[in-house]
């Protein structure tokens, strides 16, 4: 499976360093609460930020006249140091305006100091830190790497906090709270890094210390220290230490250090003797410690230890999708060259390779020899009869990861010989864009001339395993192979038979003939037209499927009768009044859109039975044209006095029939061509266009419709597909 | 009677003596200022040391992660030989460009009789300094300035 660079990236260095990154996340996590347990006994005074030097430091020197030093931690609390007037050793936090002692520091916590020393060097020393070192910077690239695949998810920047469709816990949660935590985890890194760096002064400036010109100092004019102009202005909360002088010499000097500074102050006069800015690294450095440590704040200690709970999380999160995603590789018994059934997955997580393999696991047991690639690797197959597509799509209707060069290898190869194709599309409802990819997959397979379609694209919404199972049984009987699709997979039995009566049944006017048949249901059953009706003819697993129209309340199908037909010839023998089993399946993609401005019906042969419940239930009276094509006026006779009616009622606004073999020998393709304006004026006013009929006119449809897209929209036809314009259901 | 007499005698001796010997002792404040090197917070220790050069006490310890005091190489032969309680002596150690003030009692029978203070210096796994600097006990060694060698700018001391 190919994966992108960032995807492998990401992958790669979490695999190579999950296990440091864990210790580096459960250690944070416990160091988070050291903050909070330091600020635990509040030594930090009243209105601390409103409390200048010049309150602060005479109050001081009166109450302690040795004091040497004041220190303001990350928590506010004030320490002097010095010696008391006992002339006992003083190192004690106090209040700064009376002096008074509210508490002693303890010696630092035993246990924290144990983590974090495992935190930061793993007890190494210098080769454990930068260990750890590497580590934060390790997390740092996941960081990114998982940044950009999110932007590659969500398309773009701007979605980047737009919602994330959920497919597993794992996979949700992974991209839900890495979003999330994004910020403080970058911060996290950086700032460990850097923290790192500076430890072997790679990144440090050696600090400038006060250069104080002895000479120049003034003895006089004395002044009290509470009028001091510097001491004045400066808050005691923008302060780290303040030495006090030394002696009464005055060559001594304060020294006070602030966040972002130094000064000498001249302790007679309160000249500023000296100031000195620190390095940016040294304000850097004090910032990355507030930031990795929390010791600032007690919310954001909180926020890291978040972070850091997260962080483990994403290493389970991770190896989950990891280990999913590695179950679903390919493992093929035979080579592409000498299989007859080609299967081509596109799929961003692996999810559909599921499905796939068991369709792969089937062909196998039945004999056949079949391969299973990703749609990047196609190729020329020259033992091949069947290709089918099995494609999810990624983010806003895009090709998955491993599907992205399929359009250009579908150029570059053509197949030796035609060969027959099924698309299977993977989505959700969701998206937008539902299944696009799928259908854009689809349209350009018709265009090969190698390729014939077995089928009409399927859709499978939801990874719903019951409409799989409609397409593989559909497959199957179109291939004539006999596939069980594992239980796991599928709801093993038909389930919801209901008992239906044949009410009425016109007759077969003419060879391969239609005829139309009315069934009533049980009151309690639920369908609209076209839902479909699957039958079991022979009582076996053998399923055929027939568009419902409803008119009145009953069921009213239209069959054409083929010779030997298993579906049309069952439904020929019934008499009114006779009961069978049948299922009603919904199909609610080809419902009609009961909130359109405009719809187009366009049908050919027996495909026009969902319309004419659909017409016959138009009592919101949409505006409506409907396109049918025949072989001749006798075809279309079983039809018309009901479309009549639905004309003069108003349900049908415009009817357009097209004879192949009869008149003007005219296709659909031909009416709608002529009415071009018509169709792309109700794609532009949001209106939809319903195709019911053969897969061949499908095939003619999309073309013409891509045409119109093309040259009066300036959009493909794909678009207006993934966005429910275009509704299909064909055979 | 002639037992409490001595006893009472032996008894005011020591009284004496004690009185003798805390009168003898000085406390001096301490003043360092460290260079600006760059690196983890320095070991300090100040020894009161012979004129051979020879330890007789320990005064004061800087830097209280008892991992590190092996790298304080020549005073922890010493301190290993003759170990004693030093937790009321030890405090925290000193970051680059800081200054540190301590308080330490010297006997005043060591002051100008050839007995210096050295301060010896390590940081962590860093060059460690036997002889960062080390201040004579005479007067004028007092009162000065003493420039260090390894870690520390200067030192000064002031008897209180």
């Amino acid at each position: 499976m190919t994966i992108s660079v960032w995807r492998y990236s990401h992958l790669a260095l979490a695999v190579s360093f999950f296990l440091f990154i864990a210790l580096a996340s459960i250690t944070g996590i416990i160091l988070a609460f050291q903050p909070l347990a330091d600020k635990m006994p509040a030594y930090r005074a009243h209105d601390f930020n409103q409390i200048t030097l010049s309150q602060a430091i005479p109050s001081l020197k009166a109450a302690y006249p040795d004091i040497t030093d004041l220190s303001i931690d990350a928590n506010q609390f004030l320490i002097a140091k010095g010696n008391d007037a006992d002339g006992n050793k003083l190192l004690a936090y106090v209040d700064p305006r009376t002096g008074k002692v509210l508490g002693h520091p303890g010696n630092p916590n035993e246990f924290f100091q144990w983590v974090t020393a495992l935190h930061r060097s793993l007890f190494l020393h210098e080769a454990g830190r930068i260990f750890m070192g590497i580590t934060a910077f390790i997390l740092l690239l996941i960081a990114i790497s998982g940044t950009v695949l999110v932007i590659q998810r969500q398309r773009g920047v701007r979605h980047f906090f737009k919602k994330i469709v959920k497919e597993n816990f794992a996979q949700y949660y992974h991209v839900v709270l890495g979003r999330l935590s994004l910020i403080p985890i970058l911060i996290i890194a950086l700032t460990g890094t850097f923290l790192s760096l500076t430890k072997f002064a790679i990144f440090t400036q050696p600090k400038k210390s006060a250069h104080v010109d002895l000479n120049a100092i003034k003895d006089g004019p004395k002044k009290k220290l509470s009028e001091f102009a510097i001491f004045k202005e400066t808050k005691l909360a923008d302060v780290q230490s303040i030495e006090y002088p030394f002696s009464d010499d005055p060559e001594d000097y304060y020294t006070i250090k602030l966040k972002d500074r130094e000064l000498a102050i001249n302790q007679i006069t309160g000249d500023i003797l000296s100031d000195v800015p620190y390095p940016t690294t040294v304000i850097l450095n004090n910032l990355s410690l507030d930031l990795h440590t929390g010791r600032a704040s007690a919310i954001w200690a909180i926020v890291l230890a978040v972070a850091s709970a997260n962080i483990l999380f994403f290493i389970y999160s991770g190896f989950m999708i990891t280990l999913k995603r590695r179950s679903n590789r390919v493992k093929n018994k035979y080579k592409a060259e000498e299989s007859k059934f080609i299967l081509l997955v596109g799929s961003e997580n692996g999810n559909t390779f599921r499905f796939a393999g068991a369709i792969h696991q089937q062909l196998i047991k039945n004999g056949q020899t079949a391969f299973l690639a990703q749609l990047n690797d196609y190729k020329v197959y020259p033992q091949a009869k069947h290709i089918i597509v099995f494609t999810a799509t990624y983010g806003l209707g895009d090709a998955p990861t491993n599907a992205k060069n399929f359009e250009k290898l579908l150029d570059q190869y053509q197949q030796l010989h035609p060969v027959q194709t099924s698309v299977v599309a993977f989505g959700s409802h969701a998206y937008p864009d539902f299944c696009q990819f799928g259908f854009e997959v689809n349209n350009l397979l018709s265009r090969q001339h190698w390729a014939v379609p077995l089928l009409e694209i399927h859709t499978v919404n939801d990874k719903s395993p019951a409409e799989f199972g409609q397409w593989a049984t559909t497959w199957a009987q179109m291939a004539n192979m006999d596939i069980e699709i594992a239980p796991e997979l599928l709801n093993a039995k038909p389930t919801g038979l209901q008992s239906l009566t044949v009410i009425e049944k016109t007759p077969v006017t003419h060879d391969e003939g239609a005829f139309l048949i009315r069934l009533k249901t049980p009151r309690r059953s639920k369908f609209t037209s076209g839902d479909l009706l699957a039958i079991y003819p022979a009582n076996d697993h053998r399923e055929r499927l027939y568009s419902i129209g409803k008119v009145g309340n009953d069921i009213q199908l239209s069959v054409k009768l083929h010779r030997d037909g298993l579906g049309s010839g069952y439904l020929h023998q019934l008499q009114p009044g006779q009961s069978f089993k049948a299922r009603i399946a919904a199909n609610p993609h080809f419902y009609f859109p009961q909130n359109a401005p405009a719809v187009v019906l366009i049908s050919n042969g027996t495909g026009i039975a969902p319309f004419l419940g659909m017409l016959d239930q138009n009592t919101k009276k949409i505006s409506t044209h409907l396109y049918c094509g025949f072989r001749g006026q006798a075809s279309f006779d079983l039809y018309e006095s009901a479309i009549k009616s639905n004309l003069s009622g108003g349900q049908l606004n415009a009817l357009h029939v097209a004879f192949s073999r009869e008149g003007k020998k005219q296709y659909i393709k031909d009416l709608l061509a002529h009415d071009a304006e018509i169709v792309a004026g109700v794609l532009a006013k949001k209106g939809a266009i319903m195709l019911c009929g053969s897969l061949s006119m499908q095939n003619d449809m999309i073309e013409l419709l891509d045409h119109i897209c093309q040259s009066k929209l300036g959009e493909s036809i794909s678009h207006y597909q993934s966005h429910g314009q275009i509704l299909m259901d064909c055979y | 009677m002639k037992h409490l007499l001595r006893f009472i005698f032996i008894l005011t001796l020591l009284i004496i003596q004690a009185n003798v010997s805390s009168a003898q002792t000085t406390k001096y404040k301490c003043m360092l200022q460290m260079t600006n090197y760059m690196g983890e917070g320095a070991y300090i220790v100040v020894s009161l040391v012979d004129s051979k050069g020879a330890y007789e006490k320990t005064l004061y310890v800087m830097g209280s992660d008892k991992k590190w005091y092996k790298n304080l190489a020549t005073w922890f032969k010493f301190y290993k030989s003759k170990p004693t309680n030093i937790s009321a002596i030890t405090g925290a150690s000193v970051t680059g460009g800081d200054r540190s003030v301590t308080t330490f009692e010297i006997e005043n029978s060591k002051i100008n009789a050839g007995y210096k203070l050295r301060f010896e210096t390590a940081v962590e796994d860093n060059k460690y300094y036997e002889k960062d600097l080390e201040v004579p006990l005479t007067t004028e060694g007092i009162a000065g300035k003493t420039e260090g060698t390894g870690y520390i700018r200067y030192v000064r001391l002031s008897a209180n």
